[in-house]
């Protein structure tokens, strides 16, 4: 049984006001509701604290994309166009304020977390970042929600050594561009095989670039991937990478479309596998780095498996009293 | 596609004059390893490769005086006496699958670009080759997916690229192609994520989306 459940949940109505177009767009406001409907359900309101996020600034923003893109961004919205650059990136009058909202969410979590490590915190938000390139909206992204944050912790609290881990079925591209040259931030993600999904990228070979050589590590999984694959990884090859790097904070790209369910990859996960994931993801975090960690939403679009999925994730994240008998690789020391 | 569009221009070249030690000099300073051979009007004579230079040196296995004795001998070789002449070449306007056969049937890394009066304008590499592919199938592109379409009637192709025309989904490849077991697929490389949009356009027009798997 958990201890003392200490869920604090960062999201906001606006979420909501990002127009996708209806019609089929996967990323739905309804992804936001039924998210929330779950977590009332699973989590007692005494042990649910939900909090509004702040923007994030232009300047906090700026971290990765140049004024460039965020002038185009804006005035794009303010013109009235329906999506930028291509029909994936769809958007509403009030999407460039909602973009600066979900970015400004990790920001507001990282410094609840700072305050209190004890608190699990998730970032619910849209729309997701981790497609998103310094001038180039991908993939239902326009702020990187993660790279700023993981810049954020940096500068702004002197967590130097930052891990961002990417369990999104997708391969977060645009946090590779951002790190891949950054010796002080590894980037882990574990993705379906660039052959067969989006965006095309994130191949093995990859480990990084000049001085950031070896803090890369991407895991592509063939499709039909399920539980026993992702989990075997994360007890490897992942566990290995971070006991070696030791991150003083963790950035959790947390998307839920590897589902076996959902339709958008051809990975095969079952609800129960994001416990497990959340479940080694708590114990690294408190074993690493005295639980200075934040997830934030990125994709997932089967709406039932999502919402039953983030529950699971949410569920494994908490401190079990079992953890300090349990043999992982990094168990919490005894409280 | 043309070899001009994708070989080395202007590659590094050599006199059959210049001795075997200077031209193995110049293949480690560039880290290539095919130099071609050229007379004073820029006419291919020859090629010399790391592997013809190497099999040049003494070997590590022989007593010191023999070994002083070839390495005299080497000293005084030029490249004349170890460049191949029976070489194969391409001109510019030689294409990617001349290139590909060229490669295929016979054991070569690299083949030298010739103009037609035989002066050298390039050279095309494996290596050079693979870099080629990899653009012609826009392998890396950014934001982008392959999905495989089985081929089941003849107007399949045609409804395919309409349907996609229709809706605004943009693909940048697409190959047409018979398996071994006899079925004909079409390979796209879409430019979107959303292929939940995609699958459902397809599945309702009747195509079958050939999903991935190791069985084939």
């Amino acid at each position: 049984m958990p201890q003392e459940i200490r869920l604090t949940l960062i999201t906001d109505d606006r979420y909501r006001l990002h127009d996708t177009g209806g019609r089929d767009h996967p990323e739905s406001p309804e992804r936001m509701r039924r998210i929330a409907d779950a977590l009332a359900a699973a989590f007692p309101d005494s042990s649910l604290e939900r909090v509004s996020p702040r923007s994030a600034s232009r300047e906090e923003v700026r971290v990765f994309h140049p004024d460039a893109w965020l002038f185009r961004f804006e005035e794009e919205v303010l013109f009235g166009r329906t999506f930028i650059d291509h029909q994936d990136n769809q958007v509403g009058e009030e999407t460039f304020s909602v973009a600066l909202l979900a970015a400004g969410a990790g920001l507001t979590a990282i410094d609840l977390v700072e305050t209190d490590p004890d608190r699990v915190v998730f970032c619910l938000v849209r729309p997701p970042g981790h497609h998103a390139e310094p001038v180039r909206p991908y993939g239902f992204c326009f702020f990187n929600n993660c790279v700023i944050a993981a810049r954020y912790w940096q500068q702004h609290h002197g967590r130097q050594r930052v891990c961002v881990f990417d369990f999104d079925a997708h391969h977060g591209n645009g946090i590779q561009t951002a790190f891949e040259e950054d010796p002080d931030v590894l980037y882990i993600s574990i993705h379906e095989h660039p052959s067969f999904s989006y965006p095309g990228t994130g191949w093995a070979e990859e480990r990084g670039n000049g001085p950031g050589r070896g803090t890369l590590l991407n895991l592509p999984l063939p499709p039909g991937a399920g539980d026993e694959r992702i989990l075997s990884l994360l007890d490897g090859p992942v566990a290995a990478l971070l006991e070696a790097f030791v991150p003083e904070a963790l950035v959790v790209a947390a998307g839920f479309d590897g589902h076996y369910r959902d339709d958008m990859s051809g990975l095969a996960y079952s609800s129960s596998c994001f416990r497990e994931i959340g479940r080694r993801l708590g114990q690294w975090s408190r074993a690493l780095c005295s639980g200075r960690m934040v997830s934030i939403l990125e994709g997932g679009y089967h709406l039932d498996s999502l919402a039953e999925s983030v529950v699971a994730y949410l569920t494994g994240l908490q401190p079990e009293q079992s953890d300090t008998r349990e043999k992982t690789p990094c168990s919490s020391p005894p409280a | 596609m043309f070899i001009a569009a994708c070989m080395t221009p202007n590659p590094v070249t050599i006199g059959p004059d210049t001795p075997v030690v200077e031209a193995a000099a110049l293949l480690r300073r560039h880290r290539f390893r095919h130099l071609p051979v050229v007379d004073q009007e820029e006419r291919l004579t020859g090629m010399v490769t790391d592997r013809d230079l190497r099999s040049a040196c003494p070997s590590s296995v022989l007593g010191e005086t023999e070994k002083q004795r070839v390495e005299e001998q080497v000293r005084r070789t030029l490249v004349r006496a170890i460049m191949s002449t029976d070489f194969v070449t391409l001109n510019p306007e030689s294409t990617l699958d001349d290139a590909l056969l060229l490669f295929g049937n016979r054991n070569i890394g690299a083949l030298p670009v010739v103009d037609d009066a035989g002066r050298v304008k390039g050279i095309f590499s494996l290596n050079d080759m693979i870099r080629a592919w990899q653009r012609l199938f826009g392998l890396g592109e950014r934001g982008s997916v392959l999905v495989a379409v089985r081929e089941e009637k003849a107007d399949d192709l045609a409804r395919l690229v309409q349907l996609l025309g229709e809706r605004e989904i943009p693909f940048t490849r697409l190959i047409r192609s018979r398996r071994e077991d006899g079925a004909q697929v079409i390979y796209l490389r879409l430019t979107t994520m959303n292929l939940r949009s995609v699958h459902r356009l397809l599945t309702r027009a009747g195509l079958t989306i050939q999903q991935p798997s190791l069985d084939g």
